[in-house]
């Protein structure tokens, strides 16, 4: 059966299922010329299909790189052995925005680091899948294919008989059960900075599905290092853990950003000292950057005495005199990321730049080597989407979410993103990408 | 969940009153449409009850002012908008489903603006609406949070009904659920209820004639009696 024929109950059923999402207000937030726009995010019917053996193999790929990545985390704010044995040298560590040397020697419970991991691949044409980002500070994206399965189901149950998928609604008893492994004795909360955060739905959503509190900074305080959730009726409660779906710098005024008037004072003592877990933790930022995904494959080796299941993308490091020889030699063919952008700014492709803009580029990677990483374009797989009645072709990459509490555990599904731009790459929502839902197939 | 901050319970009472204002003034409103038909100018009436200045060319304007007009802060269509914008922070505590529900009306209500028959359109808002407080029913286990939001809604009824010169029975019976509602707040959360102005109310609506006296005061204890601010997005 053809993947087109297989799913075609869903597709026939588009209208009614993006009338479902557009009643459970399916939105994400949009700043465009510093106003605030809430969007529905376009979701396409046509899924995209893991098979059970790929994804077995993905699994395991993804539970590894990120026990890997936590090792790392846990190493680099104590014993530093990766840097002294000269696997990765201290410039891509102390220089990267995301160090943070307020959380030397704090050991978070489970010594686990990334607690929620989004990890970006992409499947080239030969079925090869490959990394291409590790996001592990505050990556979003979950509750999308979680709630628009939720609708699928209602909208067009019998592709849902006729296919063996794995059903992926225990998203939020995954979650609840990992902030549970790091709660040290109180109420669960998602810290939101609000409404007018682009992530505003997802936030609310989860809290809701978790039975978690929704909070702003401003209800919570710290006494006697212990976080508290300030109650209407003047009584407080006490926050045993804590998702935080705000920027590291922003958490806590007086250690960090002292001009942040989103965090909460003495948060970080409360979290040294063992009274509060927060997820993700403080300063695992120094691993999801872009420069240290170079390193990822030696980690796995170096950490886990393994070889990596899922490869990087083929990726250069103008740090690196070679490297930035061969960079120089094809900037041209070349995809060109700038390390502390995210969210699909600050890439370029080399094929996009006019003679004179290449070599201005050219002068800048010579000029700041650490700021730049580059790679070989994949070709990766097109998938099918629906576009004005017709099936057309876009690029997609895949987020896959894996949670670490006590154990290390995949979720099985996962956002596929889509570019709606043909002759686009670039697939986030804040750029005008879609979504649709990512079916695992159980056999 | 058993936590509730400040400013979550002013938008819970904020996401009743307006919820029920938007209702409140739809059903109005259509009422108005009625009237409407054959004449040229039959809003006066309306108008007077809130002491708004009459400054509509034409029925056509005074219904595209009152029912869709986003800027004006006494059109049904603002105060959806505030019930939308209280509720969406509120999802974890009222729950997706009833979020929908408001969601729903924005949707229908939009449709209504460019429908050729406004009042067929609307006629699904008051279903969606009903829908809405059966979800807050369905869906809200804590008491303390649905008690309140009916104290938003009946505060707002109330309020709207004597401006409105609803009849005293009506009065009546919405005061006994506020009373009803007043009841059920825990005692460790006095001081959100400011239950002196309930004398004051006591006294204004204790029998017809007291209710034709002295409307202005029930109004002014009303407005005292949940101290609660309003919390803008």
């Amino acid at each position: 059966m053809t993947q087109n024929t297989q799913f075609t109950k869903a597709v026939g059923n588009a209208n009614e299922i993006n009338e479902l999402l557009r009643r459970y207000g399916v939105k994400f937030g949009i700043y465009k010329n510093g106003v605030f726009n809430e969007q529905f995010f376009p979701f396409d019917p046509i899924p995209r299909v893991i098979s059970a053996e790929d994804f077995k193999s993905m699994e395991k790929g993804l539970v590894q790189r990120v026990n890997a990545l936590n090792e790392f985390l846990f190493d680099i704010y104590h014993d530093k052995k990766i840097v002294r044995d000269g696997i990765i040298p201290e410039d891509f560590i102390y220089i990267s925005s995301g160090y943070l040397a307020e959380c030397e020697g704090i050991t978070p419970k489970n010594k686990v680091y990334s607690h929620i991991s989004g990890i970006d691949l992409v499947q080239a044409k030969d079925g090869e899948w490959y990394i291409l980002e590790d996001n592990l500070r505050i990556p979003s994206g979950a509750s999308y294919p979680l709630i628009a399965r939720e609708l699928t189901r209602i909208a067009a149950p019998q592709a849902f008989e006729e296919n063996p998928i794995i059903d992926n609604r225990g998203y939020a008893k995954l979650l609840k059960e990992t902030m549970e492994d790091v709660n040290c004795g109180g109420a669960r909360a998602i810290l939101t900075p609000g409404r007018y955060n682009a992530a505003y739905f997802e936030h609310s959503y989860l809290a809701e599905h978790t039975g978690s509190v929704l909070v702003q900074n401003d209800e919570l305080f710290v006494e006697d290092n212990i976080l508290y959730h300030r109650t209407y009726s003047g009584g407080k409660t006490r926050i045993g853990v804590l998702y935080r779906r705000i920027a590291d710098e922003y958490l806590d005024p007086l250690t960090f950003l002292p001009e942040s008037l989103i965090g909460i004072p003495n948060l970080m003592e409360a979290y040294r000292s063992g009274n509060v877990g927060i997820i993700n933790a403080p300063g695992n930022g120094v691993a999801d950057d872009k420069g240290i995904y170079y390193f990822v494959p030696k980690m796995i080796k170096y950490y886990l005495g393994e070889e990596p299941i899922l490869k990087n993308a083929p990726t250069y490091l103008p740090f690196y005199e070679d490297d930035m020889k061969y960079v120089m030699e094809h900037l041209d063919t070349l995809v060109i990321k700038d390390v502390a952008e995210a969210g699909g700014y600050g890439v370029v492709f080399g094929s996009d730049l006019t003679k004179e803009k290449l070599e201005e580029f050219r002068a800048t990677i010579i000029a700041e080597p650490r700021r730049f990483i580059a790679q070989e374009v994949i070709d990766f797989l097109d998938l099918p989407i629906l576009e004005n009645g017709e099936t057309v072709m876009r690029k997609a990459d895949l987020r896959a979410f894996v949670l670490s509490g006590k154990t290390t555990k995949v979720w099985a599904s996962g956002l596929t993103r889509f570019s709606r731009n043909p002759d686009s790459f670039v697939v986030n929502s804040s750029q005008g990408g879609g979504f649709k839902d990512t079916w695992v197939l159980s056999r | 969940m058993g936590t509730i901050s400040l400013e979550h319970s002013d938008r819970l009472y904020w996401l009743g009153r307006y919820t029920e204002r938007f209702f409140t003034t739809l059903k109005a409103l259509e009422k108005q449409l009625d009237k409407m038909i054959g004449t040229a100018h039959s809003y006066e009436d309306y108008l007077d009850c809130f002491g708004y200045p009459d400054i509509y060319t034409d029925n056509r304007d005074f219904i595209q002012g009152f029912l869709f007009d986003e800027s004006n802060p006494n059109s049904a269509a603002y105060c959806l908008e505030r019930a939308y914008d209280n509720g969406i922070v509120l999802r974890e505590e009222i729950s997706t489903d009833s979020l929908s529900f408001l969601q729903m009306a924005k949707d229908t209500l939009a449709k209504a603006k460019h429908s050729d028959n406004v009042r067929l359109a609307l006629l699904p808002l008051e279903d969606i609406i009903y829908g809405f407080w059966g979800s807050v029913n369905e869906h809200i286990y804590d008491d303390e949070i649905r008690n309140i939001i009916y104290i938003g809604k009946t505060v707002e009824r109330l309020d709207l009904y004597m401006r409105m010169k609803y009849p005293f029975e009506s009065v009546k019976r919405e005061y006994v659920r506020l009373l009803k509602n007043l009841n059920r707040v825990p005692r460790h959360t006095p001081y959100r209820y400011n239950t002196k102005y309930l004398s004051g109310l006591v006294e204004a609506l204790g029998s017809e004639e007291d209710y034709r006296r002295d409307t202005v005061k029930a109004l002014e204890s009303l407005a005292h009696l949940f101290e609660s601010e309003e919390v803008y997005a």
